[in-house]
């Protein structure tokens, strides 16, 4: 199927591009970038006020299936992910049973491959069972396609087994993702501030992600392996990683959308879908992640897409299920960043495609001729409602639903096909 | 007006579910106070029954362990002529795991008017009154570590009656703020009444993170928290706080925290004591001071029933008002008929 893209602006971090013009796609790659007024294609569109984009890559989401169809499928969360403009998703090893297996990875990437809608990297347990007692076979699982190993959100406590993990995984020069918040410390039901001293609720302090940020970033200093924090929620922790970095260290961090576009004051109301691990924090911790993003401490921003089913939600807000459905409204929240003057399309591109498929070891990230084209079309300016009916994936936990949004994705390209039309 | 009034009032601002009284406006807490008023007088009548509630059904859900406030709720609703239905939730069908959603819509289809709800969840009755039964008039009998409204009410029934106008007022609270329920609400409605002081009192393990966005100001020193005070509110000491390492012993607590008769010479001389009980004597109050003349422990007891009688008739009648207009389709199917 060829294509022309006409008109779009095509923003490419990874190459510094940032211009308008047209992108003919034939044979599953790019073809031309340039003024292709006379040529023609089976998919002409006409993308005036659109910007072209490498397609993105998800470093943290959260698929489903298996054992929890109730909540959704890889078949619909990936064609949500479609929608949203991802083609390559790291889905966390905290499925159900969960990926500590070849037999688990094989199960979900054939699911993923007879959908269609995007491939995937996954994430395996870094210990069996994610329990924290014994290494998962990291190299079978490696080998089986798992481009990282996580132990998702359980803390292994036990220092001796975290420093073999990392040790193990630094030999075959695997990389480690971390979602750091001490367990202890993290046992409550949102970030502990006046909101939470008002409403009543158990807070999550801040040191509960610093004081395990510092103690993973000394087990990677260790061990030599390289490491990448999923999800950080704080301006302390944001410093953290910033003085790793500087330190020289092998580090990479991402943070979530719904982290850079939320605060603590959301819960208010008990409004449970907001209840998430780890928890939204205060403004200022989200003027620092916006901050981190944009001076490259935060490499990546992911999903941390979690469907639910709607009794999931439906109950007093701590015996609530953690986490939020994002895709459905992942390109709206970064609009509504680039509308507020927070964030720039080329830098919200550059988390989430160009860093995020570097550390996830995709294909996607750019745009080049001859290269197999993986792209995302964006409309900035698209005005719809989300509803049951306009929305994607299967989980009824959408914070926005029912409200009016601006931006959408209008096509996306995996390997030059269409994985997405609006 | 706040999402909390608002859920918590009918169209014409009338009391129609009492969560808490953050959101309530000075007016509506002062005429609770004002109806209470009015029923600490039927408890000395030699019939103590009023009809306000009579063929209404009145059903007491404490999911939570409780003697003292289940007791006068019950009491309360019984003095009002309401029928009443008290289930202890821990050996009912939450235990065979319904969900709290399906406890409540099954007691619904039985045609209960009001739920009085005590549950360990922050929110709970909130979650109740905003999703689950909107239509049946909820008061919270305490939920988690949020909200014990009917407490912190008759707590300020207790003050007016005894010290008047709360403006000029000291008001120390001691103990156990992260743990209490009851504090947040006195915290609330304390400020919406006019107080200015309002000093909480207590080591810096039991205090919750950014009280101080309350409007309150802190103290770790028993002797200046309580200086000059008006009022010194006690409140429980949980014993089960020693182990998990919130205090190190009872015995260290009391010389540090405890209201002895020495201590409580700091406060003004004619202030009050309160605690809303149980309260442990010789933890976080001394015998002589429990049981002294500045003392109005039992006091608050006894204007807990006509306190918990006014906010269960006024919250029936708003709610009965709101049902006079159009009803929320009950997802009950219709009788057939024959």
């Amino acid at each position: 199927m060829s294509f022309i893209i006409r008109g779009a602006r095509i923003i490419d971090p990874s190459n510094d591009l940032d211009q308008v013009a047209d992108l003919s796609i034939s044979h599953g790659k790019i073809d031309v970038i340039g003024d292709l007024k006379n040529a023609q294609a089976q998919i002409d569109i006409d993308a005036n006020g659109m910007i072209l984009s490498p397609s993105f890559v998800d470093l943290h989401t959260c698929l489903r299936d298996l054992n929890q169809v109730q909540k959704g499928s890889i078949a619909s969360e990936t064609q949500a992910a479609a929608s949203a403009g991802f083609t390559h998703l790291c889905p966390s090893p905290d499925t159900l049973p969960c990926s500590d297996a070849g037999s688990v990875i094989g199960m979900i990437n054939h699911k993923a491959k007879a959908a269609g809608f995007c491939d995937l990297l996954p994430i395996a347990a870094l210990t069996k069972d994610l329990q924290g007692k014994q290494l998962s076979n990291m190299d079978a699982l490696s080998r089986a396609g798992c481009i990282g190993f996580s132990n998702a959100s359980y803390d292994i406590s036990d220092n001796t087994v975290l420093l073999r993990c990392y040790e193990y995984a630094a030999t075959f020069g695997l990389r480690v993702f971390v979602q750091a918040q001490d367990q202890q410390l993290g046992n409550g039901h949102m970030h502990a501030g006046a909101t939470a001293t008002r409403m009543g609720l158990d807070g999550i302090p801040v040191i509960a992600e610093t004081l395990s940020i510092s103690r993973h970033l000394q087990f990677m200093q260790h061990s030599g392996v390289s490491g990448h924090f999923n999800q950080i929620t704080s301006a302390a922790g944001v410093a953290l990683i910033r003085q790793a970095k500087a330190q020289g260290l092998n580090v990479t961090a991402d943070v979530s959308i719904a982290h850079l576009c939320f605060t603590d004051i959301e819960v208010e109301g008990y409004r449970s879908q907001y209840h998430l691990q780890p928890p939204l924090r205060e403004e200022s911790d989200r003027k620092a992640l916006i901050s981190g993003i944009i001076d490259g401490t935060l490499d990546a921003i992911c999903s941390a897409h979690q469907p639910h089913e709607s009794a999931a939600k439906c109950a007093p807000f701590a015996a609530t299920a953690t986490g939020m459905a994002t895709y459905d409204m992942l390109v709206p929240l970064v609009q509504g960043l680039v509308e507020a003057g927070e964030l720039t399309w080329p830098q919200a591109i550059k988390a989430l495609s160009t860093n995020s498929s570097t550390i996830a070891q995709g294909l996607a990230g750019k745009i080049c001729t001859g290269d197999t084209a993986n792209l995302t079309l964006i409309d900035p300016t698209h005005s719809w409602l989300l509803t049951p009916s306009t929305q994607y994936s299967h989980g009824t936990n959408q914070a926005l639903i029912q409200q009016k949004l601006n931006g959408r994705i209008r096509l996306t390209i995996k390997q030059g096909q269409s994985s997405y039309t609006m | 007006m706040s999402n909390l009034a608002n859920l918590q009032l009918t169209k014409d601002g009338e009391l129609r579910h009492f969560l808490t009284p953050e959101g309530l406006d000075r007016l509506m807490l002062e005429r609770i106070l004002d109806t209470a008023d009015s029923f600490v007088v039927v408890g000395n009548q030699e019939v103590k029954k009023v009809p306000l509630l009579r063929g209404r059904t009145v059903v007491n859900l404490f999911f939570e362990n409780s003697t003292r406030t289940r007791s006068t709720f019950e009491l309360a609703a019984k003095r009002l002529s309401a029928d009443v239905l008290t289930l202890d939730i821990n050996t009912s069908a939450t235990s065979k795991g319904e969900s709290l959603l399906d406890t409540l819509q099954n007691l619904r289809s039985m045609h209960s008017d009001m739920f009085v709800i005590r549950h360990s969840d922050s929110g709970a009755a909130h979650f109740i009154a905003s999703q689950v039964t909107p239509d049946v008039a909820i008061i919270n009998a305490g939920d988690g570590r949020h909200a014990h409204p009917t407490q912190a009410m008759l707590d300020m029934l207790t003050i007016r009656r005894h010290k008047g106008n709360f403006e000029p007022l000291t008001v120390a609270i001691v103990g156990d703020i992260l743990h209490s329920r009851v504090a947040r609400d006195q915290i609330h409605a304390l400020k919406t009444l006019g107080c200015t002081d309002i000093r909480l009192v207590g080591p810096n393990t039991l205090m919750p993170y950014a009280i101080e966005s309350m409007g309150v100001t802190t103290h770790n020193d028993m002797d200046t928290g309580i200086d000059g005070a008006d009022v010194v509110i006690m409140l429980r000491l949980q014993t089960e706080r020693m182990a998990c390492a919130f205090l190190p012993s009872a015995g260290e607590y009391f010389r540090l925290y405890g209201l002895t008769t020495a201590r409580l010479a700091q406060a003004k001389p004619d202030a009050i004591v309160m605690h809303p009980g149980p309260i442990n004597r010789g933890i976080e109050i001394e015998s002589a001071v429990a049981d002294g003349s500045q003392s109005m422990i039992l006091n608050q007891v006894g204007y807990g029933i006509a306190l918990r009688m006014a906010v269960m008739s006024m919250a029936m009648s708003g709610q009965m008002q709101q049902r006079q207009s159009p009803i929320p389709p009950n997802n009950v199917t219709k009788e057939p008929r024959l």
